[in-house]
């Protein structure tokens, strides 16, 4: 997938790219809102992040020449001004997410998945771990032919670990893609434990949940498959 | 007391007291009066007599006989002269009795000594007593009547001019006092009086409400600004420390440090997103035109943080009618609102501990919302700045860094809800939020208020 980074911190948009690459994301990047017109006149992009608070250009207006260009893409936006106005007025103006910084590269990811599943249609079959099969479309667990119940909040942790498999998540990171920003200190931190637990407790009945791993005084990854 | 209260007052006291006064005196005056007058009549008729004895000699009353005597029809003045030979001299005017023709009378009468020739002579004019005061009950009457009119008069004259007088400072006190609220963004014009220390009052109000219009301003912009800029910074940060993180999988010992790394720099996040949330709620840029049961409010904010609870044993009663709905309210801020009580009620709670949440709803009176915990408590020395910003509580072990409660206030004050708090320390606090009236209304009862 061909992705357009949009942000005049060219620090930030280095550090997008980096990220993305590792998850197969094709990237290049703009750093002014003209640059960034002439590169979507010229090139398709599948999906165009874009920073609102550009110094040439009104992140909006661009937004909306954007897609006379590119209709299809999927665009999100990303801004530290973070007001509810311009949050309104971008989700109007056809954005597909909104992110506002500072925001996690791994809940960038988990939404720019979202909407390709949801825009493009790109249904992952189940995804296997260890002895389970997961399914995000309906958002199912099962083992064999055992559906296993987990809440909202467990299945969320474990599709956000399955998508970032192989990278320790710090229970931050985890908190905060569950609960948002209502999460107050590292209060909520020792929550995800609990939720871990039980995770493999329900699943443990079934089958070995050694792929699931705890990295000590860090957080928690899925290990890759061999 | 107000002003004109007090100025109506002090006028028709002392008009009053004027009035009594003076009609107290009234008798003893009008009678002074008489008699004094009485007094001079006398002397005029003793002088008019001597200026005739002068000119036409004392024959002219005597006809040679030792004496004269002469009285009105009814007895009412008499005039006596007679000659003497006592060489006194006498010149007085007293009250005595006569006998005139078998009647005793009170008279008023002069008695005036006096020479022709070598021969001495006593005159003495009389005058009743009766006729003396015989005008003085109407006098009396009539100067009270007058009098009460005209202090009557004055008085309507003076409220009327008091009640023209004061109107300015009225205004300057609806208009620029009672019914602005911080931080005084209209624009509300200068009151019209030609009153030169109103019109300065007036002003220096005015001027003071612009100083704290634009220290507001300037403070919030000044938060606004900084987070904004803040944020950024923080967004390179946190993206850079993700992305170590995945290159250096391998090694644990840096992994650690990184996740400490990013713990600080989330704390940081977190207080610069509060901070911007407080500038925004401030800056007023949320719409208060949705509504929520409250019940389900409650029930969605036990989901979010439930586990908390259910970590330490903490029960939540939740007595709250199924019917009760909040209005004209923003979503996500009454949210964080009751997020953040609750949060706060688990955090200063005990083990165990119970949480309970009602609501008061009498008819007349305005809905309240009480939600006490069983927590460690506040004590009297901090419950004054608890809603401040950065204060933290002096719990030892809490966790959090004072923003919680401001964020509560700011969005209270946002939708004029009234907070208070009462806390025992070591047995629990208890919130108590008032609300205003359009909240609790249903829309369409304000709907209709606002047609009519």
């Amino acid at each position: 997938m061909k992705v357009l980074i949009i942000e005049d911190e060219k620090t930030l948009a280095l550090e997008i790219r980096a990220f993305l690459n590792k998850a197969f994301y094709l990237c290049e990047m703009a750093h002014t809102g003209a640059k960034a017109l002439e590169m979507l006149d010229l090139n398709l992009y599948d999906f165009i992040l874009l920073d609102l608070g550009l110094p040439d250009m009104d992140g909006l207006q661009l937004l909306e020449e954007a897609k006379k260009l590119h209709a299809d893409a999927a665009y999100i936006i990303l801004t530290a001004r973070g007001n509810i106005e311009d949050r309104i007025k971008g989700l109007d103006q056809g954005a597909d997410d909104y992110l506002p910084k500072p925001f996690s590269l791994h809940e960038l990811q988990s939404r720019m998945q979202a909407i390709s599943r949801r825009k493009f249609g790109i249904r992952n079959e189940l995804i296997p771990i260890g002895d389970f099969h997961v399914d995000l479309q309906n958002r199912s667990l099962s083992s064999g032919s055992d559906q296993i119940d987990l809440t909202r909040k467990e299945f969320d942790l474990l599709s956000y670990l399955l998508l970032h498999k192989n990278r320790v998540l710090t229970r931050m990171q985890l908190s905060e893609h569950i609960w948002g920003s209502f999460t107050d200190d590292d209060c909520d931190s020792n929550y995800i434990d609990v939720h871990i637990k039980n995770i493999r407790k329900k699943l443990g009945n079934y089958a070995p949940v050694d792929w699931l791993e705890t990295v000590r005084g860090v957080g928690y990854k899925i290990k890759k498959q061999s | 007391m107000k002003l004109f209260s007090k100025l109506t007052l002090f006028i028709t006291l002392s008009k009053l007291a004027i009035v009594l006064l003076f009609v107290l005196s009234l008798p003893y005056l009008v009678e002074n009066i008489a008699s004094e007058y009485t007094n001079n009549y006398l002397r005029q008729q003793c002088q008019k007599v001597k200026e005739v004895i002068a000119r036409k000699g004392i024959d002219f009353y005597l006809e040679g006989s030792d004496s004269y005597g002469s009285y009105t029809l009814l007895k009412e003045e008499y005039i006596a002269l007679e000659a003497t030979d006592k060489s006194r001299i006498l010149d007085t005017i007293e009250n005595t009795q006569r006998v005139i023709e078998a009647d005793t009378l009170n008279y008023r009468v002069l008695t005036h000594s006096f020479d022709v020739g070598d021969k001495h002579y006593l005159l003495e004019i009389g005058k009743t007593t009766s006729t003396i005061s015989q005008y003085n009950k109407p006098l009396q009457r009539i100067a009270s009547y007058v009098l009460v009119g005209l202090i009557v008069l004055t008085l309507i004259a003076d409220l009327v001019f008091t009640r023209l007088l004061l109107r300015p400072l009225g205004q300057i006190i609806r208009t620029k006092l009672k019914n602005r609220k911080f931080p005084f963004r209209d624009d509300i014009p200068p009151v019209k009086t030609s009153t030169s220390d109103f019109k300065y009052l007036d002003e220096s109000l005015i001027l003071l409400m612009e100083q704290v219009h634009d220290a507001f301003e300037k403070e919030r912009e000044f938060t606004a600004n900084a987070s904004h800029e803040l944020m950024t910074p923080i967004s390179i940060l946190q993206n850079k420390i993700e992305n170590l993180m995945d290159d250096f999988d391998v090694d644990e010992g840096l992994q650690e440090r990184l996740a400490d790394m990013q713990r600080t720099l989330n704390r940081l996040k977190k207080i610069v997103r509060s901070l911007l949330l407080i500038s925004r709620i401030e800056n007023e840029q949320f719409v208060r035109s949705e509504s929520w049961n409250v019940k389900e409010l409650f029930e969605t904010v036990k989901e979010e943080i439930g586990h908390r609870m259910e970590e330490r044993f903490i029960s939540m009663e939740l007595d709250i009618s199924a019917g009760t709905v909040w209005h004209h309210i923003n979503r996500d801020l009454i949210f964080q609102l009751v997020y953040n009580l609750i949060n706060n009620s688990i955090k200063y709670n005990k083990d165990l501990g119970t949480i309970r949440v009602s609501e008061v709803h009498r008819s007349g009176k305005p809905y309240r919302l009480i939600i006490q915990d069983s927590g460690v408590g506040i004590s009297e020395t901090d419950l004054p700045a608890i809603f401040n910003r950065f204060r933290k509580l002096n719990t030892g072990e809490g966790s959090g860094y004072g923003l919680g409660l401001s964020i509560v206030k700011s969005i209270a004050d946002y939708h004029q809800i009234t907070i208070s708090v009462d806390s025992v320390p070591a047995e629990g606090t208890r919130f108590q939020l008032t609300f205003p009236k359009e909240v609790i209304s249903s829309s369409d009862q304000v709907r209709n208020l606002s047609a009519s």
